[in-house]
């Protein structure tokens, strides 16, 4: 028994080491190619009396287009497909096409999400401090920390939680205020 | 044995001599000073200011993610080898340290500190604009500035900076729109003056370069007067080898074919190194120094004087000795070397210190020459030395007999010449100095496309202003001219101004800004009222209330402090601020000047002393005419001078006129083949003119002496061949200025020959 799986380690190097929770959660959530989801958003401010709440949709396709489509407060299109982003803003006439690379907080910010999707774990390592808590359930929670003094200026910590391979909700810390994002998928 | 140690003794002289005051390659010491103070600190400053210390480069020919590689790594290594005070690509950031000095001052640095902006009515709007902003999604990024500057005047700065050209900032690099390119911006840290940090700037530059690793087909293209300067003197020292090098072993070649004799040619080159030697320490004694322009040129046009003992040893009757023949001859060599230097009196008349170099150089050289000839040639020859010739072929030889007398041919040629001038309308004035510029037009198209895209101040037209007492008064200068231009821009005679004020105001504009900032308890007050019915809470702006309280109580900043604080913002500024000779003088380039004309009269008409504005392709135009003038007037007197020391050499006006006359002739024969070239003509042109004219007066009259035998035509012929083969190697120089002179010289002096001989009385059957 113990002779064939030698053998099998031997045959197989890649499968020499064995995959932590981190790494088979990614690979799962690389999994799936495209998703759509409405999202409600509070963000808590020291400097503001109430929230600002937030609500619209979220959608994914594999392997790199993110698009946040805010329809309240204000409407709003925030598109990245590779390395570029497009704002819009549809009730000025606004927009606002540039280089990712050119934004280094913004990209950040956006890889947050977008390599969590994507299960681009070498992506999200590059930006962040990185912890996973797998439940027993099938939950999780994922901690980034921004590797970035700058960033860490703005954004101190980002939570994301979920089930499966559904993201729930992204939690941001960022200055002295909390911001809440949660996620519904949408069949 | 003699010849030979008397050249050793010249060469070890002038050896010793160029060793202490090697001549400068430097062509803008080539080049005019202005005509007014301003003109004058301007093409100074450009030629070695801090306007010279940029660089801009282009990396092409690889794959768009390879030429961002590149360009960051370059950069990178660019910025640590600390040869550079400022490094701009598409990973330019301000620095954390740059970026908090900046937002400390930025209400003393932003223009928009005006009381009427911390009242209520006018942080109304703001606050809005904050709240809608905070519901987007910058909302994050925004939190972090918004609440301790909810007017913006912080990234309102920041933008100005940074954000300057027209390019694509993508994968930490500048792509030009078509993404065929990445561009890079760099300020060397070492003066403009200093021309040896300039090239070990570049040399950085293709060091980093070639760090990175380059793949094949990948390039780097630099550019700016740093390289242009490195270019040029480069160019010129090539060209100067080339010519002298190359000149002188043809011209040994050729004579040595000619005489079958070494002792000829060491006697030969005695008065030429001499002439050269006297030359240079003639030139070194007036101006100071001697550019290599005119040392090569210089011995180019020595080169002449080579005639001297040429015609000497070859005129020489058989039996005569040296000693008799030199005496002999003397009065018409005395002749024509004394009018051949009178013909470069324009020279040095012109005022163009490079043609004044020339002009000295030349004229000491020839009238040494002559005199060494005469004096020291024929204790130097050996006993009994005899140079035969070899006899030129017949073929060559009987159609020039045949010509000989053939006037009206002679002034056919000269009627065809002015034909040819009239049809073309004469040669064109060239009036722009960049043709001048040996570098070539692809280098100088490069940079003209780099920097529009970089957005690097294109100073061709620009106000200056000085010279001021200290660069705070320059400041106050620049503030005052910011006022006073704003109609200037509202009609449209120019579109942008770029002014050190506006990066660095002045101390008094300053603290006049601190003035202008509200109390503590007004800015409260005004905020209250502000925020009346927004879901801000009254804590939500205790960042804003301090910065403003803190910026009433800042020390202005001074330059040398911003130069300390901020050396990427520096960076921009320092161009714009100048300073020559204890004075400081401000630089505002301005953008959009469809009509320098009309702009320079209403800078003029704004009364504002020690403002005036420059476009310097004109002023360098305007100074061309002003030279071309000067030369013209010259060289009308230097050809009354010549024609007077011919009338009293040749005993009355009528022979001096007919000695003048292939001489004229060889003039209008040069000038129809310059526009029939499509040669531009320059005030170097004007100069090889006059050359022209000096070498055309030994043929006209050694070839009109009485007493011609059939040597004589053969020793001209042998003189004319020698000038040619020197002449004729300045067509291949890159310098646009040495290949002018030689096509004019190389023409004037074929036909001067000819012409010279188609007028001489017919020979007696």
């Amino acid at each position: 028994m113990r002779r064939r799986l030698l053998l099998a380690a031997l045959a197989a190097p890649g499968a020499a080491r064995a995959e932590t929770p981190l790494e088979a959660q990614m690979r799962r959530m690389a999994a799936v190619r495209s998703r759509r989801s409405r999202f409600e958003e509070e963000r808590a401010l020291p400097e503001l009396d109430v929230p600002i709440p937030y609500s619209g949709t979220l959608t994914w396709q594999a392997p790199d287009r993110l698009e946040k489509h805010t329809v309240s407060p204000i409407e709003e299109r925030l598109v990245v497909a590779g390395p570029r982003l497009t704002w819009e803003r549809p009730d000025r006439g606004q927009r606002q096409d540039f280089a990712l690379a050119s934004q280094p907080e913004m990209a950040a910010l956006v890889e947050a999400v977008r390599a969590t999707l994507a299960g681009d774990l070498a992506t999200l390592g590059r930006h962040y401090d990185i912890r996973f808590d797998p439940e027993a359930d099938g939950s999780w929670s994922l901690r980034l920390i921004p590797s970035s003094l700058r960033l860490r200026g703005m954004v101190q910590r980002l939570t994301l939680r979920g089930t499966g391979t559904e993201v729930l909700e992204v939690e941001t810390q960022e200055g002295g205020g909390i911001s809440r994002m949660r996620i519904f998928p949408l069949p | 044995m003699r010849p030979f140690l008397a050249l050793l003794l010249l060469a070890a002289l002038g050896g010793a001599l160029l060793a202490r005051h090697p001549p400068r390659a430097d062509l803008a010491e080539f080049l005019p000073p202005g005509n007014s103070p301003a003109s004058t600190f301007l093409f100074r400053e450009l030629r070695s200011g801090a306007a010279t210390t940029l660089l801009l480069a282009a990396i092409e020919g690889a794959p768009r993610a390879e030429m961002a590689r590149l360009s960051r790594e370059t950069a990178a290594s660019l910025r640590t080898s600390g040869r550079f005070s400022f490094v701009g690509d598409g990973t330019l950031r301000l620095g954390e340290a740059e970026e908090a000095f900046l937002f400390r001052h930025r209400y003393l640095l932003s223009g928009e500190t005006r009381p009427d902006a911390f009242t209520a009515e006018a942080l109304r709007p703001r606050l809005e604009a904050l709240l809608d902003g905070l519901r987007g999604a910058a909302a994050p990024l925004l939190a972090r500035f918004g609440f301790a500057d909810p007017t913006g005047a912080f990234p309102r700065l920041a933008a100005r900076w940074l954000g300057e050209n027209r390019l694509e900032s993508s994968d930490g690099a500048w792509f030009t729109t078509d993404g065929s390119r990445v561009l890079l911006l760099a300020r060397s840290a070492g003066g403009g003056l200093d021309a040896e940090a300039q090239r070990e700037a570049m040399a950085a530059f293709r060091e980093g370069f070639a760090a990175a690793s380059p793949p094949p087909g990948a390039r780097l293209l630099l550019s700016g007067p740093g390289v242009f300067a490195a270019e040029a003197a480069a160019s010129i020292r090539a060209d100067v080898q080339l010519a002298s090098g190359l000149g002188a072993s043809l011209l040994a070649l050729f004579l040595f074919w000619r005489f079958r004799s070494a002792a000829l040619l060491l006697l030969v080159a005695v008065p030429l190194l001499a002439g050269a030697l006297a030359g240079y320490a003639l030139t070194l004694l007036v101006f100071g120094t001697v550019h290599a322009v005119a040392l090569g040129f210089g011995m180019t046009m020595l080169g002449v004087t080579v005639d001297y003992p040429i015609l000497l040893l070859t005129l020489r009757r058989p039996g005569e000795a040296m000693e008799d023949a030199a005496r002999r001859l003397w009065p018409t060599l005395r002749l024509a070397a004394g009018a051949a230097a009178a013909g470069l009196i324009a020279m040095l008349g012109s005022g163009l210190p490079g043609l004044a170099q020339l002009g000295s150089f030349a004229a000491a050289g020839v009238v040494t020459a002559a005199l060494t000839t005469r004096w020291l040639l024929p204790r130097l020859a050996p006993p009994g030395f005899a140079a035969e010739p070899r006899a030129l072929p017949a073929s060559v030889l009987r159609p020039l007999r045949a010509l000989q007398g053939r006037r009206t041919l002679a002034l056919g040629a000269m009627g065809l010449a002015v034909l040819a001038l009239l049809a073309s309308g004469g040669p064109r004035l060239q009036r722009d100095m960049a043709a001048l510029s040996p570098v070539p037009a692809a280098q100088q198209s490069l940079d003209a496309e780099l920097r529009a895209v970089l957005g690097a101040p294109d100073v061709r037209a620009l106000f200056v202003l000085g010279p001021a007492a200290s660069e705070e008064e320059a400041l106050r200068g620049a503030e005052a001219l910011r006022q006073a231009a704003a109609p200037l821009l509202a009609r449209g005679l120019l579109a942008g101004l770029d002014l050190p004020s506006d990066w660095l105001p002045s101390l008094a504009a300053q603290r006049e800004r601190q003035a202008s900032l509200p109390a503590p308890e007004e800015l409260a007050e005004a905020l209250r009222a502000a925020s009346a019915g927004l879901p801000f809470r009254p804590t939500a702006f205790r960042r804003f209330e301090a910065a403003v309280a803190e910026s009433r109580a800042l020390d202005p900043i001074t330059p040398e402090a911003f130069a300390r604080e901020a050396p990427v913002l520096s960076a921009r500024l320092s161009p714009l601020l100048a300073r020559q000779e204890g004075a400081h003088w401000a630089i505002a380039p301005a953008s959009g000047v469809s009509d320098p004309l009309a702009l320079e009269a209403a800078a003029a008409g704004l009364g504002l002393p020690g403002v005036a504005f420059l476009d310097t392709k004109l002023e360098m135009e305007r100074l061309l005419l002003a030279y071309g003038t000067a030369t013209l007037g010259w060289a009308a007197a230097g050809g009354a001078l010549v024609l007077l020391i011919l009338g009293w050499g040749l005993g009355g006006l009528r022979p001096a006129l007919r000695a003048a006359g292939p001489i004229g002739g060889a003039l209008l024969l040069a000038l129809a083949t310059l526009a029939l070239a499509g040669e531009a003509l320059n005030l170097f042109h004007l100069a090889a003119l006059l050359l022209l004219a000096g070498l055309a007066i030994d043929y006209a009259l050694f070839l009109a002496r009485a007493e011609m035998d059939p040597r004589t035509l053969e020793a001209v012929l042998t003189c004319v061949l020698s000038t040619l083969l020197t002449f004729g190697l300045l067509l291949v120089c890159e310098t646009p200025v040495l290949r002018g002179i030689g096509l004019t010289v190389s023409a004037g002096v074929a036909s001067a020959f000819l012409l010279a001989l188609a007028l001489l009385p017919r020979r007696a059957a």
